[in-house]
């Protein structure tokens, strides 16, 4: 009994230590300027993919640039719109979860991110709807699903939800 | 998603407003953890003594800033203060812990010899004075905070 108590005491004594927390956003905001902000633009009001050409090498640069990586001359103004279909050309399979670091949201996870060769040959980076790693392989024909609400658009490349997988065999054979 | 985007009036310019979290813990120590749940459990403001210099610190500090005496004598000071110089900030901001105008008030508590920096409230900022009454107001739920003070009113 009395050791009880004094246990209790030796309890009592321990002094208790504060941890001070300090967990407040802190907010920012940046330009997407005129080329990305045309891409922005785009994609919202239209739901397509844009990107711009080189005068000198008559490349298509995605995201736009307003100079050339290549040749290091000014863009102009020139744009061309990219198709939205195309093939998987490489992809991985994220398992490590993710958050968004500036709201904290958890990210949906597993999801496999792949570069999509579109048809006219330019590359973009793009997360596939096809989340069975067995029906995952290069070359699968994909097509992009758009965010449907107008409101909700507006996110860039964020814009598109997906790229989904499209049997074109499959429709035609269905077609006949 | 919820990142918060806006497109500028007549130009194909796109504003991305974005907000990211950089937590962080530190301990308040020995001497801070005690200042902090004295505002706590007893809604009392203390501070320490230096043996040498004479002088009362509030908030509470271990050791003094001129002499590096080791501080143990705990005094506590009174809740009523006379207030040494004040600004007023008027643009919001989240890391703010109160909505603007915020008014940032430096309190030289009755028995202390240092100002303790603190919110006012229930104030007009057109009527602050330098030399002015306040006292603390405290919370009724506190967390062991520096916020279980609210803010210092104005005695009338």
């Amino acid at each position: 009994m009395a050791k009880a108590s004094s246990k209790k005491k030796a309890e009592e004594k321990k002094p208790e230590y504060i941890h001070v927390t300090f967990n407040r956003p802190r907010q920012y905001s940046w330009s997407t300027g005129r080329y990305l902000g045309h891409f922005y633009a785009e994609a919202k009001e239209n739901k397509r993919i844009v990107g711009n050409r080189c005068p000198k090498c008559k490349d298509i640069w995605l995201p736009p640039t307003p100079v050339c990586p290549k040749c290091k001359v000014d863009m102009g103004w020139d744009w061309a719109e990219l198709p939205q279909t195309g093939e998987v050309y490489q992809y991985t399979y994220l398992v490590m979860p993710l958050w968004d670091p500036h709201y904290g949201e958890k990210w949906a996870n597993p999801y496999p991110s792949a570069i999509i060769l579109l048809d006219n040959g330019v590359f973009y980076r793009h997360r596939l709807e096809e989340t069975d790693k067995d029906k995952l392989r290069a070359g699968i024909r994909v097509q992009a699903v758009w965010k449907e609400d107008y409101e909700e658009r507006g996110h860039g490349m964020a814009d598109i939800l997906y790229f989904k997988t499209i049997d074109e065999q499959e429709a035609k054979r269905c077609l006949q | 998603m919820s990142t918060v985007t806006e497109k500028l009036e007549g130009m194909d310019v796109w504003l991305y407003h974005g907000q990211i979290y950089i937590p962080n813990t530190y301990s308040a120590g020995a001497v801070g953890s005690k200042f902090l749940i004295e505002l706590r459990d007893r809604k009392r403001i203390v501070g320490t003594r230096c043996p040498t210099c004479n002088r009362v610190y509030v908030p509470a500090r271990s050791i003094c800033k001129d002499c590096y005496s080791q501080l143990d004598e705990w005094v506590e000071v009174s809740n009523k203060g006379t207030l040494l110089t004040y600004t007023v900030c008027n643009q919001q901001n989240a890391i703010q812990p109160v909505e603007a105008p915020i008014v940032y008030g430096i309190i030289q508590l009755d028995g202390a010899d240092t100002g303790f920096v603190h919110l006012l409230g229930e104030v007009d900022p057109e009527q602050l004075k330098v030399g002015m009454r306040v006292q603390a107001v405290f919370k009724k739920e506190r967390e062991a905070s520096i916020l279980d003070i609210k803010y210092f009113k104005p005695l009338v």
